[in-house]
């Protein structure tokens, strides 16, 4: 391992990172919000909404994220939808961050008490309230652990990006492998990188750990 | 008119037929007690009354309104979701665990539904919240977490947000039954002078006690169907059905209560049956001492 190769080809990789933390997060903004959408879907009342949000959960859980990217960048635009390069990106790695962490917060609130529900209703309060007030704050408190865990997996998949041409990390890393000839450096390099920022998340999980903390 | 009018009440989970028929009605100012063994449909009947549980058959009246009744095609019929909220505002809820919000203080708890579901003012409810947490005694509690306090605290303090909506019927689910006996009585005390407030009670209990005491009329519940009625006094302690008197009798002994003969014999404590209950013991301490 050549230390000063490192620290040489570094900023040239280091360029992505911006990148990858910007796919990671809108992806993981617009997963959430989408994954909020299929947990209630996935309880309502409705058989049929109930149907759509299975099949999607279905779909989405059963194929691999590089062909989910795929379907982003190719069968999208003959649909109609064309965007950037960038936000393809996001879509594709938002479509599976919204199936996991829509199973995620669906636990969450099916991990609530149902003797939760019952105080609620036999109070007279709406479902709406309720959700809002009683049955969600709680049922973070469950999410957290696993919507961590989907989080840090989907940071390390933004690395599939690179395959679809969007410069983060990984391909920074890949380009400076096949120009200079050597693999074990850059891939060290970045391996770092992701490592460094997945523990950021990590620590964010305690912190949110530790607030939703119960009171004993 | 009555209170709560109930007549022909039906639910079955799976193939379990819980509730057989059961009608009754209680009067205003009335406390009801409903004594039964496990099983015997006591706690699914009182979670009909606020459809917690939705009766197959059967018709609910409270306060003069139809909250469930028989449809044209036999199947239940229940009254729109807006109605059933409005009811549910009227009787009080207390539960056997329960169900605070561990998520908030005591004086959150209680304040959380009238403010949001009867539109009081914040500081209004607060100082209501205030008066019910001294009148149940836990005055001094008002900032703690249900996980901090005792089960009888917890209970207390779901007593006095169900109290918080003013009802006009108070619902009690067997409500001493999880927490520790020496704590029962701190919220037996609070059910008495509510009571004795002239408030209207439903209370499923084991508490023979209590509803000699408290309750104004007793319904024996067994196998889905009420098998005996009447004043408290008379029914607990002259109760003219059979099962009522096996049911008295293994609550007030502690003597087991058979279903049939089989289980009567299995229930008996021959020595042969005990020493079958210590297979694989080594039980013979003296010949072992002796060596």
């Amino acid at each position: 391992m050549d230390l000063e190769f490192i620290v040489e080809e570094f900023p040239g990789i280091w360029e992505g990172v911006p990148v990858t933390i910007g796919l990671f997060a809108w992806s993981l903004f617009y997963g959430t919000l989408g994954g909020l959408l299929l947990a209630l879907l996935r309880l309502s009342r409705l058989r049929g909404l109930r149907a759509v949000s299975a099949g999607i959960t279905w779909v989405g859980r059963g194929i691999p994220p590089l062909i989910i990217l795929f379907i982003a960048f190719f069968v999208f635009p003959e649909i109609g939808i064309t965007l950037e390069r960038f936000p393809t990106g996001v879509l594709g790695l938002a479509l599976w961050a919204a199936v996991y962490q829509g199973e995620v917060i669906r636990a969450g609130i099916m991990g609530v008490d149902p003797g939760q529900w019952e105080a609620s209703e036999a109070l007279g309060m709406s479902g709406r309230h309720y959700m809002r007030r009683i049955i969600i704050p709680q049922g973070l408190r469950i999410m957290i652990p696993p919507y961590f865990g989907n989080a840090m997996t989907l940071l390390k998949l933004t690395s599939i990006a690179s395959i679809v041409t969007i410069t983060e990390i990984t391909l920074l890393a890949q380009r400076v492998i096949s120009f200079k000839f050597v693999s074990l450096e850059p891939l060290l390099t970045i391996a770092f990188i992701y490592l460094a920022l997945n523990t950021v998340l990590q620590f964010a999980q305690l912190g949110f750990e530790r607030a939703f903390r119960l009171r004993v | 008119m009555s209170l709560v009018k109930v007549e022909g009440l039906h639910k079955s989970f799976e193939d379990n037929h819980v509730l057989r028929g059961v009608g009754f009605t209680v009067e205003k100012g009335e406390v009801l007690a409903i004594i039964g063994p496990s099983g015997s449909g006591k706690t699914t009947m009182l979670r009909c009354l606020n459809l917690l549980e939705r009766p197959d058959q059967g018709r609910i009246e409270v306060e003069g309104k139809v909250l469930c009744e028989p449809g044209p095609d036999g199947k239940s019929r229940f009254a729109p979701r807006n109605d059933i909220r409005r009811a549910r505002e009227e009787m009080g809820m207390v539960f056997q665990r329960f169900n605070l919000f561990p998520h908030m203080t005591a004086l959150q708890n209680i304040i959380e539904a009238p403010i949001s579901v009867k539109g009081v003012g914040k500081d209004s409810a607060r100082s209501r919240a205030r008066e019910l947490l001294e009148a149940v005694g836990l005055a001094h509690k008002e900032d703690a977490y249900p996980m901090q306090l005792s089960g009888g605290q917890q209970q207390r303090i779901a007593i006095a947000r169900a109290l918080a909506m003013e009802p006009k019927l108070m619902l009690f689910d067997e409500v001493t039954s999880a927490v520790d006996p020496e704590l029962a009585g701190e919220i037996l005390l609070v059910m008495k002078r509510l009571a004795k407030a002239g408030m209207t009670m439903l209370v499923v209990t084991h508490e023979m006690g209590f509803a000699a005491d408290v309750a104004d009329r007793v319904i024996f519940i067994d196998h889905g169907v009420i098998q005996e009625e009447g004043p408290a006094r008379e029914v607990l302690s002259k109760p003219q059905q059979p099962r009522t008197q096996a049911f008295l009798k293994a609550v007030l002994e502690r003597a087991p209560m058979a279903d049939d003969e089989a289980s009567a014999a299995a229930l008996t404590t021959s020595d042969e049956l005990v020493e079958g209950l210590l297979i694989g013991h080594d039980v013979r301490h003296d010949e072992k001492e002796g060596d």
